[in-house]
């Protein structure tokens, strides 16, 4: 009789706690709010960390140890739980990530500001820079050129970015230590290596005045080369430029190297 | 009441003090007008809508040493004005530290009518080109980042960035702004030929430069097409390949074999003052040019098929006053109103 007694309490109370914490999350009104996002980037590969000069393996017996590894992310937008999307300003919305610029986690933060509040379910981002953004020149990039071009990331004989920079050396059964360089972007309108990334978030992501989560981003640089489309560095992949062919593959392979590995509501 | 009195009276001494030393966004448009025989605009003006004050910058800047890296090499030093922007008889440009480029430095004008510029279509827009040059070791050898702290460091740049742009930045996005304001209006549009094909001013055609257009519609405008004088494609015109410079044209771009030695078609326009010819000038005067197209071109490889003749051999044949008649219509082409407008001119 008294365990029943305090299971009824127990029970009552359990209800009333998530009667109560429903009605919060639908009573809850966040418009007009606004909160800020953290992105840390997580270079890694296959299951260890990224760390410039390690020589990581390939799945066809070739190796390769980098020296420099950087990309570019726009156009970030995220999805929340009513079917919303928040699309970050335009203006801003272009990103360098650099693993020379890193805290001792190797970790590349982007702080988004003025996010609006809401449950947030998945982020989508593209790699690289999108049509749209070229055909607009100058036009809203405000200081990014400078940022790019002191990054490397802007070629000097041609106009366009660079979305993806490896720089370093790889070994074959047959050759070690050779220059390896993926310096590649689209060039101009006939070769659009832009690609866009949804990723889901393994929970929802609260953004509010008080809170600002952290979306940690994991990348695996392995998939560039290890991909849907495996590429060997003896049959050219040791220098992806403007290949009409070799640079779709990669940048097809490179959509596929991030996961959201979790998300920390602060 | 006194106190209000005395906060007013603040204020307003405060607000004149401010309008003696801030200078302000002058959003004053420059009139532009497409010539009624020009082909479509190819520069969204929406995205850097001209002012008065953005061209003025964008001129300063166009003549501006600052953006070398010796304070000495401005845009100006390759492009000329009196040579319709080119490089006063250089085959090849040069740059700070002695350096020579790889190729002619052409001519800006009409570039608002473009969507691809560089003689391998290197630069896919207008604001975006000057980076080639500003960069090129062998130009001005700068970085964006350097000359955007040597132009905040002075504060002419301060005051002409507040007037030209309305965040009054100075950026790489204003500052490549300004400088395709000043470019976008750099327009040539009233040559001889203009007037006649407009019916201005009466203008007629002499026997001779009439003579000419009627061979040069036939023989040259399928690739120097439209009143711009360039259809924008690229090709090769079977140039003997140079060793010494091998340049491979729009190849570099792409690396891909069906662009090997093509170049962009250049306009005629003011081709009279742009001499030397060819994009690595290695022809200097109008004659040899036709003379090339007469019996000069080789079979490189990859030859435009446009120039393929009946005997298996590339050219245009052309007889001598087919030649002379030709030269004779391209001079209509000298635009002078162009070529001393003091709105370009450094002074």
């Amino acid at each position: 009789m008294k365990i029943s007694k305090i299971a009824l309490v127990l029970m009552l109370s359990i209800s009333i706690i998530s009667c109560s914490s429903d009605d919060d999350n639908n009573t809850e009104d966040l418009t007009g709010q606004k909160g800020q996002l953290v992105l840390k980037f997580d270079n890694g590969v296959g299951d260890q960390d990224f760390i410039f000069g390690t020589s990581y393996n390939k799945s066809n017996g070739e190796s390769y140890k980098l020296d420099q590894l950087k990309y570019i992310i726009s156009n970030v937008s995220l999805l929340d739980s009513e079917g919303n999307t928040f699309e970050y300003p335009t203006e801003d919305n272009v990103f360098l990530v650099d693993e020379a610029n890193g805290n001792n986690a190797g970790e590349i933060w982007i702080t988004l500001d003025n996010v609006d509040a809401a449950d947030y379910t998945s982020i989508s981002f593209g790699v690289g820079i999108d049509q749209e953004r070229y055909l607009r020149g100058a036009d809203g990039q405000g200081d990014f050129l400078q940022i790019a071009q002191d990054a490397g990331m802007l070629w000097s004989w041609a106009t366009g970015f660079r979305f993806v920079r490896l720089d370093g050396v790889f070994s074959s059964d047959t050759v070690t230590d050779q220059a390896l360089n993926i310096h590649m972007g689209s060039v101009g309108t006939s070769l659009d290596n832009y690609r866009e990334v949804t990723l889901p978030f393994p929970n929802s992501v609260l953004v509010r005045p008080s809170m600002t989560p952290e979306v940690h981003v994991k990348t695996d640089i392995a998939t560039i080369f290890d991909g849907p489309t495996p590429v060997n560095f003896m049959d050219g992949y040791d220098q992806v430029h403007t290949d009409p062919i070799e640079t779709p593959i990669i940048a097809n392979n490179m959509m596929e190297m991030f996961e959201v590995h979790h998300v920390h509501n602060n | 009441m006194k106190k209000l009195l005395l906060i007013c009276v603040l204020i307003s001494f405060m607000s004149c003090d401010k309008s003696d030393t801030i200078v302000e966004y002058e959003a004053i448009p420059i009139d532009f007008t497409i010539p009624s025989n020009f082909p479509a605009l190819q520069y969204n003006l929406d995205n850097n809508p001209l002012t008065e004050a953005g061209f003025e910058l964008g001129k300063q800047l166009f003549y501006e040493g600052k953006l070398s890296a010796n304070n000495s090499i401005p845009c100006a030093f390759c492009h000329e004005q009196a040579f319709a922007f080119t490089h006063h008889g250089h085959t090849l440009s040069h740059g700070v530290n002695g350096g020579i480029g790889l190729r002619n430095a052409q001519p800006i004008q009409n570039l608002a009518y473009q969507s691809e510029f560089m003689w391998d279509g290197a630069a896919t827009h207008l604001d975006l080109q000057p980076i080639i040059p500003l960069t090129s070791e062998l130009e001005m050898d700068e970085t964006l980042s350097n000359v955007i702290e040597k132009l905040k460091a002075d504060e002419i740049y301060q005051d002409a960035f507040a007037r030209a742009f309305e965040d009054g930045k100075i950026n790489s996005e204003n500052m490549l702004k300004a400088l395709s304001q000043f470019m976008i209006v750099m327009v040539s549009s009233n040559s001889k030929y203009d007037k006649y094909v407009r019916q201005e001013e009466n203008v007629q055609l002499s026997q001779i430069e009439t003579d000419g257009l009627n061979f040069f519609e036939n023989k040259c405008a399928s690739c120097h097409a439209t009143d711009l004088f360039t259809d924008q494609s690229y090709r090769n015109n079977g140039l003997p390949v140079n060793p010494m410079l091998d340049d491979k044209g729009r190849f570099n771009i792409f690396e891909n074999q069906d662009d090997l030695y093509k170049f962009k078609v250049p306009s005629l326009r003011n081709i009279e003052k742009t001499y030397p010819y060819m994009h690595d000038g290695r022809l200097s005067t109008l004659e040899a040019v036709l003379d090339f197209y007469d019996a000069g071109a080789v079979d490189n490889g990859n030859v435009d098929p446009i120039l393929l003749r009946a005997d298996g051999s590339y050219g245009i044949s052309l007889t001598a006053y087919e030649k002379e008649s030709i030269i004779a219509f391209l001079k209509t082409l000298t635009d002078n109103e162009f070529l001393q407008d003091e709105r370009f001119s450094e002074y």
